[in-house]
């Protein structure tokens, strides 16, 4: 399968290695990647904070960029609901085939699970890892399940916890809250910067109670933010994303 | 123009008249008898006592309210007791002269299993105030009057139900939690609410 | 910079043991929600169906409200209308000054607080006396409501007993919240009996029947709305509902998200007044007219106050609800200020959320409210010149593959000048509580170049 890889703005200046983990990840998984260098933002940090006009160049860009791929892969998730949910939003008008493609831009894990129904790829990490339930990819994509939903019949695991159970010698564990949010918010973590940080100890705390030696997650953002909290506080596991656990151990 | 029609106008204008009513809602099935409205009720702080046969009743009653200091009952109660320590609520009294009553036994109508909630009538309960002036209420409550969910106890509502002022549903006692979140019973209505289930009340 | 939520404004709550206790008591109201609500089976269908009432209600408002005041007149209320808030409170003022009254006891509403009815009245010399025990505290100490269905939240149980040592002369010390609150019972019964006049607010109205539904777990309304002779209750003009039956399934929501209860403990219906009492019913628009002609915002109005977004909110819980300065705080109060608020500083408050969507989950009415922080944000009621310019140079970095990496060349150049605290570090903000990350070398793109490169 062709797939196009999308490495957001920040995944690609300051965790470029989360892009090298999604590409050998969906080439192990025998997906032809395409990765064009002229791809930049999706335009996230303005639609966060209402710049539509800004955000809309941005969008159009990005959707003509990636025209002609039958499917989009992307190491994070908020990046991936920004696509999906809220270029609608922009007042854009977009055509049947822009609505497909933002309908066809994927995060890694769930691209794997239910695009691919491939969760056991044969990685092995043999540590303890917790994991962070990013907002937006919980939320917006239903990586997982959230806590505030009511299931009539209890649902199978998510696609992120799916694909780390399927991991060799990977302990799972929830920090207690399992899904409140670490703080980030984008431009809330500037603005509001007493407020997000406090979120963010709180958080740093209760991962450091589960005694984790990492922490993961499918939002490369919350796992900064997280890393920024926890180097202040030093405490707390040590942040890698769902891509890098997913690539460790892969033979070849 | 009035405020009114000030008002009107600009609800009239932004009003879109597109989205008709969803109609009745089908809730989940669930159980009415005596036991789920017995734990629920306890569960919100009230006290669940019997079912009690009508024969029974007077005694239960008397159990109840020993020793309680004034002991008021509302129409509808009377007929199904003897004399006990118990007076009944009189005619055209101000709720204030109702200020010292100890314990309020009231008639209740539908009683609600998936909530401990009991429906008091206008009509029980003549003195609008008395229910909440009291430091312990009970109410009477058939049991073949209980129904599993909200939606049904508001569709046994009398048709004419709304037309008495007020009708009430009570579900275990006053109650807050404003200090520190720590549920305390009795902020200012009755401290305790017992409510007395009859297998056969006439 | 405004102050809202910011480390600097002395309403946001403090660090420590203060954050800790707030955090945990609202939190465990989530959690008494969700416990309730998964013994719902249906409980997201009932959600869905609580939406539907309140979409079809407010897009014929207008024929619901007529129906509300005949129905409302025809059983002997009297109803009033009020333009804004202004307008309200002076409307109350009249008939407590017709009828004499110098004593008013007052229960829970959040459209009181809204039109700052109590200020208004005390300058007026009459005596107004909040009952809800959450509320008599933020009353007397001089402050407002911190959070919708539980008030006095931010306050401690030793800071309530100094509040009533000093107000009600009761035991210095005292924290026991079983005997605060029967100090708090003794205190007010008297002031019951005593007074002339009721307010309260009203949950639902029933068009149907002309019906004000009010629900409390104290019983304080119901003593103060059938006590005194007169009894006026206000709302807003959102609050009516179509027909009894659709009561049914607010009731089933309302308390499950508030509190966890399967019902407040007095749900109490009033059609009319009572033998020789008065019923005014005072219907307030003030800016809820102008909210349903806005249609990307105007499902914010089928709010029923449940405080569930608030108990969800990992900010408000964080902040505190008088850090938001608005009546109503949390993403609820949030999406409303911007639209009914007066104060310019509630168009900032879109922003003080990070959109993690716990509030539009948690929603009884299924309220989409971070979408509505983000429409509100579209606005751009919030950014300044200088923030405008700003963004628009970042997007003309980041539209360009070329810019971007010759900006992040830069900034990987100056990576350890960034990483300290200097005055004048542009990512000053981000060091507040954070550091930045390790080094995060060449860019992707770049590696991706050297690896395919090497390959081919
Ligand atoms: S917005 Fe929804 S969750 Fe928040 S108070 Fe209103 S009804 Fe409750």
């Amino acid at each position: 399968m062709d797939v196009a890889l999308f490495i957001p703005c920040y995944v690609d200046q300051l965790a470029p290695s989360v892009g090298l983990a999604a590409l050998r990840v969906l080439e192990h998984v025998g997906c032809r990647v395409h990765y064009d260098p002229r791809q930049t933002c999706c335009g996230q940090p303005f639609i966060n904070t209402g710049a539509t006009r800004e955000a809309a160049r941005l969008a159009r860009a990005h959707l003509a960029l990636f025209e002609k791929a039958d499917a989009v892969v992307c190491p994070s998730a908020s990046c991936v609901s920004t696509v999906r949910h809220r270029y609608a939003e922009l007042g854009l008008e977009l055509g049947p085939d822009a609505q497909r493609l933002c309908a066809r831009t994927f995060e890694l894990g769930e691209f794997l699970v239910r695009e691919l129904d491939r969760s056991e790829l044969g990685s092995r990490f043999p540590h303890r890892v917790a994991l962070l339930q990013s907002c937006h990819g919980l939320r917006e994509l239903e990586l997982g399940h959230p806590s505030e939903r009511v299931y009539a019949t209890r649902p199978e695991p998510g696609v992120t916890e799916r694909l780390l159970r399927a991991v060799e010698g990977l302990e799972l564990v929830w920090p207690e809250r399992p899904d409140e949010c670490c703080g980030f918010g984008g431009a809330f973590s500037v603005k509001f910067p007493e407020v997000s940080t406090r979120m963010g100890r709180d958080r740093v705390r209760a991962l450091a109670a589960t005694e984790a030696e990492y922490v993961t997650g499918s939002d490369v953002s919350c796992l900064l933010h997280l890393d920024g909290v926890a180097r202040r506080e030093g405490l707390g596991p040590r942040p890698i994303h769902l891509a890098e656990i997913l690539a460790s151990g892969l033979d070849g | 123009m009035s405020a009114r029609d000030g008002v009107l106008a600009r609800v009239r204008r932004a009003a879109r008249h597109e989205v008709s009513h969803p109609g009745a809602f089908e809730p989940a099935r669930m159980d009415s008898g005596w036991e789920r409205f017995a734990s629920t009720l306890h569960a919100v702080g009230g006290e669940p006592v019997g079912p009690v046969q009508s024969g029974d009743l007077s005694w239960a009653l008397s159990e109840l309210c020993a020793d309680a200091g004034r002991v008021v009952m509302g129409p509808g109660v009377a007929q199904s007791l003897g004399p006990g320590p118990w007076e009944e609520l009189p005619e055209g009294v101000s709720p204030q002269s109702l200020a010292d009553v100890a314990v309020a036994l009231l008639r209740g109508s539908i009683g609600v299993a998936e909530n401990g909630a009991v429906a008091l009538d206008g009509r029980h309960a003549p003195v609008r105030a008395l229910p909440y002036l009291c430091e312990r209420l009970i109410l009477l409550l058939e049991t073949s009057e209980i129904v599993p969910d909200m939606h049904q106890a508001i569709a046994r509502m009398p048709p004419d139900a709304t037309r008495f002022h007020h009708f009430y549903w009570i579900s275990g006692p006053s109650k807050t939690a404003d200090i520190e979140q720590t549920l305390v019973l009795g902020a200012h209505g009755p401290r305790s609410l017992a409510v007395v289930g009859i297998r056969d009340l006439q | 910079m405004s102050e809202l939520l910011d480390a600097r404004a002395a309403t946001l709550l403090p660090d420590g043991e203060p954050l800790r206790r707030h955090d945990a008591a609202v939190f465990d109201l989530r959690r008494r929600r969700d416990a309730a609500v998964a013994a719902l089976p249906d409980f997201e269908a009932l959600r869905t169906h609580a939406q539907a009432i309140k979409t079809h209600t407010l897009d014929y408002l207008d024929a619901y409200l007529e129906r509300f005041e005949s129905q409302a007149a025809a059983a002997g209320a009297v109803v009033h209308w009020a333009e804004d808030g202004a307008a309200h409170n002076d409307i109350v003022h009249g008939l407590l000054r017709e009828r004499g009254v110098r004593r008013v006891v007052k229960s829970k509403s959040m459209l009181t607080e809204e039109c700052g009815l109590n200020p208004y009245l005390e300058a007026r010399d009459l005596e107004v006396v909040d009952t809800d025990l959450g509320e008599r505290i933020v009353q007397l100490g001089q402050e407002l409501p911190s959070h919708i269905v539980v008030p006095a939240v931010h306050r401690s149980r030793a800071e309530i007993g100094e509040l009533f040592h000093v107000h009600m002369q009761t035991p210095s010390g005292e924290s026991d919240p079983v005997r605060l609150t029967e100090y708090a019972r003794r205190d007010l019964r008297p002031r019951f009996l005593a007074a002339e006049a009721g307010i309260t607010g009203v949950n639902f109205a029933i068009a149907e029947t002309g019906t004000i539904v009010v629900c409390t777990n104290e019983g304080n309304a119901d003593l103060g709305m059938s006590l005194p002779p007169l009894h006026i209750a206000s709302m807003g003009i959102e609050k009516v509902i179509p027909t009894l039956a659709d009561l049914a399934t607010f009731l089933r929501l309302l308390a499950r998200s508030a509190t966890g209860q399967p019902i407040t403990a007095y749900t109490s219906l009033v059609t009319g007044p009572r033998a020789g009492g008065e019923l005014h019913i005072v219907l307030v628009d003030n800016g809820r007219s102008r909210l349903l002609a806005n249609s990307t915002h105007r499902s914010s109005l089928a709010c029923i106050r449940c405080g569930a977004c608030l108990n969800t909110c990992p900010v408000y819980r964080r902040a505190g609800g008088h850090a938001y300065g608005q009546a109503v705080a949390g993403p609820i109060g949030a999406v409303l200020a911007p639209a009914l608020s007066s104060q310019a500083e509630g168009r900032r408050l879109p922003l003080a959320s990070t959109l993690c969507g716990s509030c539009s989950a948690v929603c009884p009415v299924r309220i989409d409210l971070h979408g509505q922080l983000l429409a509100w944000r579209r606005t751009r009621a919030h950014a300044g010149a200088g923030e405008r310019v700003l963004q628009r140079a970042a997007a003309v970095v980041l539209g360009r593959a070329a810019l971007l990496r010759a900006a992040g060349a830069l900034v990987r150049l100056c990576w350890p000048l960034l990483a300290r605290r200097w005055p004048g570090n542009p990512l000053g903000v981000w060091l507040l509580g954070r550091q930045l990350p390790a080094h995060p070398g060449a860019s992707f793109a770049t590696r991706y170049r050297r690896l395919k490169g090497s390959k081919r």
